[in-house]
C-alpha cells in the first residue's frame, strides 16, 4: 500500500492507483475528457491536471496517468491548477465550441469566453474512440494519422477498414459528439447516436453529416463535404 | 589479423598496431574533411583530384591521403589540413590541389592558399593558432581529424578501444558506474541528467529478460549537427562508449537510433559495427568475458519528437512516435517493457575519455557541477560558422566573439538562441553568462543539444519566435491537447503580430498561453516549446510592442509591416522604389512627381540627406550593395524646376480658420508652413536671420549644398498663404502670448539647434577657439574666414567634417586635422564625407581625445591629447573609448574648432521658460512624441529644437507631422492617429529588359569634382549621374514593391467566399 496526501487529506491506496482514481475515491472533482473507465489512461486532454511536489519542484501532471507514489503531496485545485485548467478549457472552446460536454465543463469552471480565433472542429483528438476500438472492440480499425496540427483520426490509408464491424463504439464514447444530440432543431435533437448501436450517419438524409467527423467515416465511407 | 579472444589479446593487438605505425617512416598526410557538409561544398571532387594526382605522379608512398569526417570549421569546407605542421588550406578547389601537393612534397607552405583571417588578412600557418581553434578544447571532436572513420586501424592507432580494454580487464561494472558518476558527466542531449546516476539506476533494475542500451542520434534541431558529425567522423568512439555503458548496466541489446536523414552517419556506423564484430568487440561472449552485447541500427523516420525518450521507445517498437507519461521511466520500463537506458551520442563519446583519463582528471575540465566539454554548433549571423567544443562554464561572449569571430558585417549581434526550437534567446547584455545547464535555464533558455544561433540587428525576434513556433506546431506529436493546440495558437498570435494585426491584449494572452503550455504538457517538447516565446517576450518586449503599437518591424524583416524597406525607412515615407522604377523606365517627370509629393525639399535632400533608405535597401542587406538612391534622386531633381511642380491642394481648413505662426524658417518650419498652406491655412513664418533657410544656409557649406539650390526650392514653397518675416526673434521681437493675442490659432516652434557643446576644459574661452556653428555661420552667412594657420577640429560628426572641409578652403589655413576619440569606423559622419575630406588633404587623427588646452598670451597654441583604446560596447552599440594612461601628446595649433555636438541654443531655453514651455535637461523643448504638442495648448514644436542636432530629413518629417497635427488641432479633432504600415500601392511596371544589356552588378559611384579643382573653391563637389548611369543603377533595384502592388487583390476575400460556400 502507498500513502499519499490529497489536498491535505492522508490516504492509503493500492500500488498502481492513479491520482485521478484516488481523488475520485475521496470525492474531489476533477474534470476529464479523454479519460474513460474501462479504457487505458491516455493523458491527452490535459484537463485532469493536478499539482504535485512542493516548492520549486512542484509541477503539474495529468492525474489520469500519474501513478500514486509514496509520500506524494497532491493538490487538485490549487491556483496554479485552476489557472492552467481554465486556459485549457478556453483552448477547447476555441476549437470545438459545439460540444455540450465542453460547454458544460466551461460553465462549471466559469469560463465565459475564449480569446482565440474561433474554429469549428468536430474532434478534439482525445483518442477515446481509438482506445475503444482497440481495447474493448479489439478491432484496431481506426488510429491516429499524422502529427502536430495535421493529426487526425482515420483508418489505415484512408480506406474503409476491413476490420471495422460498424459497432458504433467509437461514436458512443465520443465526448465531442453531444451537440448532435442537442441540435438547434428540436425535432432532430435526439438522434439516438449515443445509445443506438446503428450509426445514425448511415441515415444520411435525416441527420446530414452531423455524426461524421472522420474523413472518410469508418462505417459508411461517405466523404464529408 | 586474428580475432582477439581475450582482453590480453586485444591489448597485444593494440600495442602491435601502435608499434607498426611508429616503425613506419613518417610521411606527410593530406587530411581532407569530407563529412556530409564537406561533400556538399565539393570535397568529393577534391578527393578525386587528389587521388588522381597521387596515382599519376606515383606519389602514393610519399604522401598519405586521409579522408575524415567533419572537423567542425564548416565555414572553410572543403578544407585540407597538411600534417605535420597542421597547415590549414580552406575552401579548396580542384585546381588548388597540385599546388598543395607540391608544397607538401617540398615541405613548404603555399602561402596564397593558406588560411588567412578574412578581415585582417593575417596568415596563420598552424591550425592551432587560428582563433577559431585556439580557444577550443577539442577533447571529443579533435579525434575527427586524426582518423578515417571507416578504418578501425586508425581508431586503434589513436588509442581506441583502450577504455574498453581497461573496463573488461577490471571486469567490475560497479566501478564503471562509479567512475562515470565521479566524473560528473551530464547528459549532452539537453536535459543534463547525471549519466552516472542514470546508469546506477539502470544497473539496479532487476529484470531477467535483458536490458537495452540505446544511443540517441535523433538530432532534429534546426542548426545543430554535432551528433551527426561525431557519428560520421568517429563511429568507433560511440560504439566503444555503448559497449562500456552496456557492460556497466548489464544490457544485452544495443540500438543506435539515427535519423534516416543522416545517410553518411548510417553508412559509417554500419561499417564500424561490422569491423567491431570482426574484432570480437561485439557479439556473444565478448573477449572471453562472458559478456554478450550486440548493436543494431534503427533508422528514425524524421519526427522531431522521437528524440524524446519515451517517443523514441515507441518508434523503435514500430509505433508512431508519441511520448507517454513518466514514471515509469525508460530505465524501469522501456523497449518491450524492459529496462532501457538511453544516452545521447555526445554523452557516449565522452565515456571512453573518462575511462582513459580517469574521472578525477576529467572532472578538472569545466566547472563544478558542469564538468567536461560540450560541442556547440555556432551558426547564424557569425563570421566563423562551425562546431565549437569548449569546457562547460565558458561564457557566451567567448564562444561568440573570440571563437566565432563576432558579426560578419556591420550589424550588431543582439542575441543568441541556444538549444534549438525549444530553447530561448539570450540577449547580448547577458553574454557574460557561463554556458552551463543551470545558468541557461535560469536565463530562460536550455542547453538542448547545443545549437547556438547568433542573431544581429537584422533579425526580428518576433519573426524568430514565429519561425520556431511553426516548426514546433508541425513537429508536436499532437497527443497532448495543450501542446498541439497551444503551439498552433501561439503561432497564430505571433503571425498576427508580424502582420500588424495583433493587439496588446493578445500579447498578454500569448504569455498566459505560453505559461500554460509549459506547465501542462506531458513531455519535454511541449514543456519547452514556449521557451522561444517567453524568452523573446522577456528580453525583447520592445520589439513586440513596436510591431503591435507602431506597426513597425525594427529589423525590417516582417513583410506586411515593412512593405518596401526604402519607403518605410524614410522618415517622410518617400516612395523611393517608385521613383527608382520611373528612372529605370526613363520617366523623369513622373519620378520627380513621386519625390516631390512626399518631400518639399527634393533638391536639398538629393544632396545632404543621410539616406536611411539606402541603409535598409534589400539589395544591400542581402549581401550586395545598396542602390544609390540619393544619387538617383539627384539625377531626377537636377532636371526639374521646383516651380514647375503644382502640389495638390486639399483644403481642410474651416472657413474662418485663424492664421498659424511658425517660428524658425529652417526645413522643419518651412515644411510645416507649406503643408498648412496646402490645407488652406494662412501662415506667418518668423526668423531671426535675414534670409529664410535656417541650417540649410548657416550650417551646410555651399560646396555640398549650393545656396541658389536652396533659394530656388524655398521660393517654390512660399505661396500666397505664406508670409515670411525675417529679422524677427522670439523673445526679443515677439512672444507666444503676443502671437496668440494677435489672433494666431496655433504656433509651431522650429527654432533649430544653434549652439555647439563645449569640451568642458579650462581655458576654453581663449582666442582661437571656436564653436563649429559659429565658425560655419561666419563663413556661410557673412563670408568671414575665422580659421588660420594650423587648424584642429575636434569631433567626428558631419559638423566636424564640414568645419574641416570649410577650413581647408579658407585663405591662410596651412593644415587641417580632425581629432576623434574612436576609430573611423565609429564616426557618425557620412562615410563619403570623410572620404572626400581625406581626399582634400584633411588629416584624421583617431583614438585621440583632448585633455588640456595650451594657452600663451591668451591665445590657444596647442592641445594636449590622450590616446584611447576601444573598450566594451556602450548603449549606443559603439565601443567605448578608454584612455591609455601616460600616452599624452601635444598637437600644436593656431585655430581650434569644437564640433562635438550641437545643443539647442541656451537663449531658446530662456525664451521657452519665459513663454512657459517645458524643456528637458539637455536644453531641448519637450513634446509629446506622437503629436508634437508641448505642455502649452496650441503650441507645437519639432525639428532640432526637440531632438537636438539631427538630420535634414528628420526635420522635414517633423514639419510634415506638425502640419497634420495643427490642422487637426484647429479643427478640434483628436490628435493621435493609429499607426499603420505604409505599403506600396501604385504599380509601376518593371521596364522590359533589353536583350543586350545585363543588369550591372556593382553600385555606381556618384561622380565628384577632381580634387585639384576643389582647392579653395566652393563649387559643388558631388555631380549628378549621367542618364545612362542613372538608368543602369535604377535597374539594380530589386523591386520589393511588386510583392504588394502585383498581388491579387482578392487574396483576402478568398477565405470569406469559402466560408460562405461552406455555410450554405
Amino acid at each position: 500500500m502507498i500513502n499519499i496526501t490529497l489536498n491535505g487529506v492522508p490516504l492509503e491506496v493500492e500500488k498502481g492507483t492513479t491520482l485521478l482514481e484516488a481523488a475520485q475515491f475521496l470525492g474531489f472533482p476533477i474534470p476529464t475528457l479523454c479519460h474513460m473507465e474501462g479504457l487505458h489512461p491516455y493523458g491527452a486532454c490535459r484537463l485532469c491536471i493536478v499539482e504535485i511536489g512542493e516548492g520549486p519542484r512542484a509541477k503539474l501532471v495529468s492525474s489520469c496517468t500519474y501513478p500514486a507514489e509514496e509520500g506524494l503531496k497532491v493538490r487538485t485545485s490549487s491556483s496554479r491548477v485552476v489557472k492552467a485548467r481554465r486556459m485549457v478549457i478556453e483552448l477547447l472552446l476555441a476549437s470545438c465550441p459545439q460540444s455540450k460536454t465542453i460547454q458544460d465543463i466551461a460553465s462549471a469552471h466559469d469560463v465565459r469566453q475564449q480569446r482565440f480565433r474561433q474554429e469549428h472542429e468536430d474532434c478534439i483528438l482525445c483518442g477515446r474512440c481509438v482506445r475503444m476500438c482497440e481495447e474493448q472492440m479489439v478491432a484496431k480499425a481506426i488510429g491516429f494519422v499524422g502529427r502536430g496540427a495535421g493529426r487526425a483520426i482515420g483508418t489505415p490509408f484512408g480506406k474503409r477498414s476491413e476490420v471495422c464491424r460498424q459497432c458504433g463504439g467509437c461514436m458512443y464514447v465520443c465526448p465531442a459528439c453531444e451537440l448532435r444530440c442537442t441540435y438547434s432543431e428540436p425535432d432532430k435533437a435526439i438522434c439516438g447516436g449515443c445509445a443506438n448501436l446503428a450509426p445514425p450517419c448511415l441515415e444520411k438524409e435525416q441527420f446530414d453529416d452531423l455524426m461524421c467527423y472522420m474523413k472518410p467515416c469508418v462505417a459508411c465511407e461517405i466523404p464529408k463535404s | 589479423m586474428r580475432t582477439p579472444t581475450s582482453v590480453d589479446e586485444l591489448a597485444a593487438l593494440r600495442r602491435r598496431v601502435v608499434a607498426d605505425r611508429a616503425s613506419r617512416p613518417p610521411k606527410p598526410v593530406l587530411v581532407l574533411s569530407a563529412g556530409i557538409c564537406g561533400q556538399a561544398s565539393g570535397a568529393n571532387d577534391v578527393m578525386r583530384v587528389i587521388k588522381r594526382n597521387l596515382l599519376e605522379r606515383g606519389l602514393t608512398d610519399r604522401i598519405t591521403l586521409r579522408i575524415t569526417g567533419c572537423q567542425g570549421f564548416c565555414e572553410m569546407d572543403p578544407s585540407i589540413v597538411v600534417e605535420p605542421g597542421n597547415h590549414l588550406y580552406p575552401k579548396v578547389r580542384m585546381e588548388h590541389v597540385p599546388r598543395i601537393i607540391e608544397a607538401t612534397l617540398g615541405g613548404f607552405v603555399a602561402e596564397e592558399l593558406i588560411y588567412r583571417d578574412p578581415l585582417e588578412g593575417k596568415m596563420y600557418l598552424g591550425l592551432g593558432e587560428i582563433p577559431f581553434f585556439k580557444k577550443q578544447t577539442r577533447t571529443v571532436l579533435g579525434a575527427n581529424q586524426k582518423l578515417d572513420p571507416i578504418r578501425i586501424h586508425d581508431y586503434l592507432e589513436e588509442g581506441g578501444y583502450a577504455a574498453l580494454e581497461k573496463v573488461l580487464a577490471r571486469n567490475d561494472p560497479a566501478w564503471v558506474v562509479e567512475e562515470v558518476k565521479a566524473s560528473g558527466l551530464r547528459g549532452r542531449g539537453g536535459a543534463g541528467f547525471p549519466t552516472g546516476v542514470k546508469w546506477e539506476r539502470a544497473r539496479a533494475e532487476r529484470n531477467g529478460r535483458g536490458k537495452f542500451m540505446v544511443c540517441n542520434c535523433d538530432e532534429g534541431d534546426p542548426g545543430a549537427y554535432m551528433d551527426r558529425s561525431l557519428l560520421e567522423g568517429n563511429p568507433h568512439a560511440i560504439i566503444e562508449g555503448m559497449v562500456i555503458a552496456a557492460f556497466a548496466i548489464g544490457a544485452s541489446h544495443g540500438i543506435v537510433y539515427v535519423r534516416s536523414e543522416y545517410p553518411l552517419a548510417i553508412k559509417h556506423t554500419v561499417i564500424a559495427l561490422g569491423q567491431a564484430r570482426g574484432l570480437g568487440l561485439l557479439g556473444k561472449d565478448i573477449l572471453g568475458t562472458g559478456f554478450d552485447f550486440d548493436i543494431e541500427i534503427v533508422k528514425g523516420a524524421g519526427a522531431f519528437v522521437c528524440g524524446e525518450e519515451t517517443a523514441l521507445i515507441r518508434s523503435v517498437m514500430g509505433f508512431a512516435g508519441e511520448p507517454r507519461q513518466r514514471p515509469p521511466y525508460p530505465i524501469q520500463k522501456g523497449i518491450e517493457g524492459r529496462p532501457t537506458c538511453i544516452n545521447n551520442v555526445e554523452t557516449l563519446a565522452n565515456v571512453p575519455v573518462i575511462i582513459n583519463r580517469g574521472a578525477a582528471e576529467y572532472a578538472k575540465v569545466g566547472v563544478p557541477g558542469n564538468t567536461g566539454t560540450k560541442i556547440f554548433s555556432v551558426v547564424g549571423k557569425i563570421r566563423n560558422t562551425g562546431l565549437v567544443e569548449v569546457p562547460l562554464g565558458t561564457t557566451i561572449r567567448e564562444v561568440v566573439h573570440d571563437i566565432g569571430g563576432g558579426a560578419p558585417g556591420k550589424a550588431r549581434i543582439k542575441a543568441v538562441q541556444t538549444g534549438g526550437p525549444s530553447g530561448g534567446c539570450i540577449p547580448a547584455s547577458l553574454f557574460d553568462l557561463p554556458i552551463d545547464y543551470d545558468s541557461l535555464s535560469q536565463a530562460g533558455s536550455i542547453m538542448g543539444s547545443g545549437g547556438m544561433i547568433v542573431m544581429d540587428d537584422n533579425t526580428c525576434m518576433v519573426d524568430v519566435a514565429r519561425y520556431f513556433m511553426k516548426f514546433l506546431k508541425d513537429e508536436s506529436c499532437g497527443k497532448c491537447f495543450t501542446c498541439r493546440k497551444g503551439t498552433q495558437r501561439m503561432w497564430e498570435i505571433l503571425d498576427d503580430v508580424t502582420k500588424g494585426r495583433a493587439t496588446l491584449d493578445q500579447l498578454g494572452l500569448l504569455k498566459e498561453l505560453a505559461e500554460t503550455v509549459r506547465d501542462t504538457s506531458m513531455c519535454g517538447l511541449g514543456q519547452s516549446a514556449p521557451n522561444p516565446v517567453l524568452s523573446t517576450l522577456r528580453y525583447f518586449r520592445k520589439e513586440y510592442e513596436e510591431h503591435v503599437v507602431n506597426k513597425r518591424c525594427p529589423a525590417y524583416v516582417c513583410d506586411e509591416l515593412v512593405g518596401a524597406p526604402c519607403q518605410t525607412a524614410c522618415p517622410l515615407g518617400t516612395e523611393a522604389w517608385r521613383y527608382v522604377a520611373h528612372v529605370a523606365r526613363g520617366e523623369n517627370d513622373l519620378a520627380y512627381q513621386a519625390i516631390r509629393e512626399a518631400n518639399p525639399f527634393p533638391s536639398v535632400c538629393a544632396r545632404v540627406c543621410n539616406h536611411p533608405c539606402e541603409e535598409r535597401c534589400r539589395a544591400g542587406t542581402t549581401g550586395g550593395e545598396a542602390v544609390a538612391i540619393r544619387a538617383l534622386k539627384r539625377f531626377v531633381t537636377d532636371q526639374a524646376d521646383p516651380l514647375s511642380f503644382r502640389p495638390k491642394r486639399t483644403p481642410t481648413a474651416p472657413a474662418n480658420a485663424p492664421p498659424v505662426a511658425v517660428v524658425g524658417c529652417g526645413p522643419a518650419g518651412l515644411t510645416a508652413a507649406h503643408y498648412l498652406s496646402l490645407r488652406g491655412y494662412k501662415v506667418t513664418v518668423f526668423d531671426t536671420e535675414s534670409e529664410p533657410g535656417g541650417m540649410l544656409f548657416s550650417a551646410i557649406p555651399s560646396y555640398r549644398l549650393p545656396h541658389d539650390v536652396v533659394r530656388r526650392e524655398i521660393a517654390s514653397l512660399i505661396d500666397e498663404n505664406v508670409t515670411v518675416r525675417c529679422g524677427t526673434m522670439l523673445g526679443r521681437d515677439i512672444t507666444l502670448d503676443g502671437l496668440f493675442e494677435e489672433g494666431y490659432g496655433a504656433v509651431f516652434l522650429a527654432l533649430g539647434a544653434h549652439k555647439s557643446l563645449r569640451l568642458g576644459l579650462p581655458d576654453e574661452d581663449a582666442a582661437g577657439i571656436l564653436p563649429s556653428i559659429q565658425f560655419l555661420k561666419a563663413w556661410n552667412l557673412r563670408g568671414e574666414s575665422l580659421a588660420h594657420g594650423r587648424v584642429v577640429v575636434v569631433g567626428g560628426g558631419n559638423s566636424a567634417i564640414d568645419a574641416a572641409r570649410v577650413a581647408r578652403r579658407q585663405e591662410g589655413v596651412e593644415s587641417v586635422t580632425i581629432l576623434y576619440r574612436r576609430t573611423r569606423d565609429e564616426m557618425p559622419a557620412f562615410e563619403e564625407e570623410v572620404e572626400a575630406a581625406l581626399q582634400e588633404g584633411v588629416t584624421l587623427l583617431t583614438l585621440a581625445a583632448p585633455v588640456k588646452i595650451l594657452v600663451a598670451d591668451g591665445k590657444a597654441i596647442g592641445v594636449e591629447c590622450i590616446k584611447n583604446a576601444l573598450g566594451e560596447r556602450d548603449e549606443s552599440g559603439r565601443p567605448r573609448p578608454v584612455p591609455i594612461a601616460g600616452s599624452e601628446f601635444i598637437v600644436p595649433l593656431d585655430t581650434l574648432v569644437v564640433a562635438i555636438s550641437e545643443g539647442s541654443d541656451t537663449d531658446c531655453v530662456a525664451v521657452a521658460g519665459a513663454n512657459r514651455i517645458a524643456t528637458s535637461a539637455t536644453g531641448t523643448v519637450k513634446v509629446d512624441r506622437d503629436t508634437l504638442l508641448t505642455n502649452r495648448p496650441g503650441v507645437f514644436a519639432g525639428g532640432d529644437v526637440v531632438t537636438g542636432p539631427n538630420t535634414v530629413v528628420d526635420a522635414i518629417a517633423a514639419g510634415k507631422r506638425a502640419a497634420v497635427m495643427i490642422d487637426r488641432y484647429l479643427r478640434a479633432e483628436p490628435l493621435s492617429v493609429a499607426a499603420a504600415p505604409r505599403l506600396p500601392e501604385i504599380l509601376v511596371a518593371p521596364p522590359e529588359a533589353g536583350a543586350d544589356e545585363a543588369v550591372p552588378k556593382g553600385r555606381v559611384a556618384p561622380p565628384r569634382l577632381p580634387v585639384s579643382q576643389r582647392e579653395r573653391s566652393f563649387a559643388e563637389v558631388e555631380v549628378a549621374l549621367s542618364a545612362a548611369d542613372a538608368s543602369r543603377e535604377a535597374r539594380r533595384c530589386l523591386r520589393c514593391d511588386l510583392t504588394f502592388t502585383q498581388r491579387p487583390a482578392a487574396r483576402d476575400e478568398v477565405p470569406e467566399l469559402a466560408l460562405a460556400g461552406g455555410a450554405s
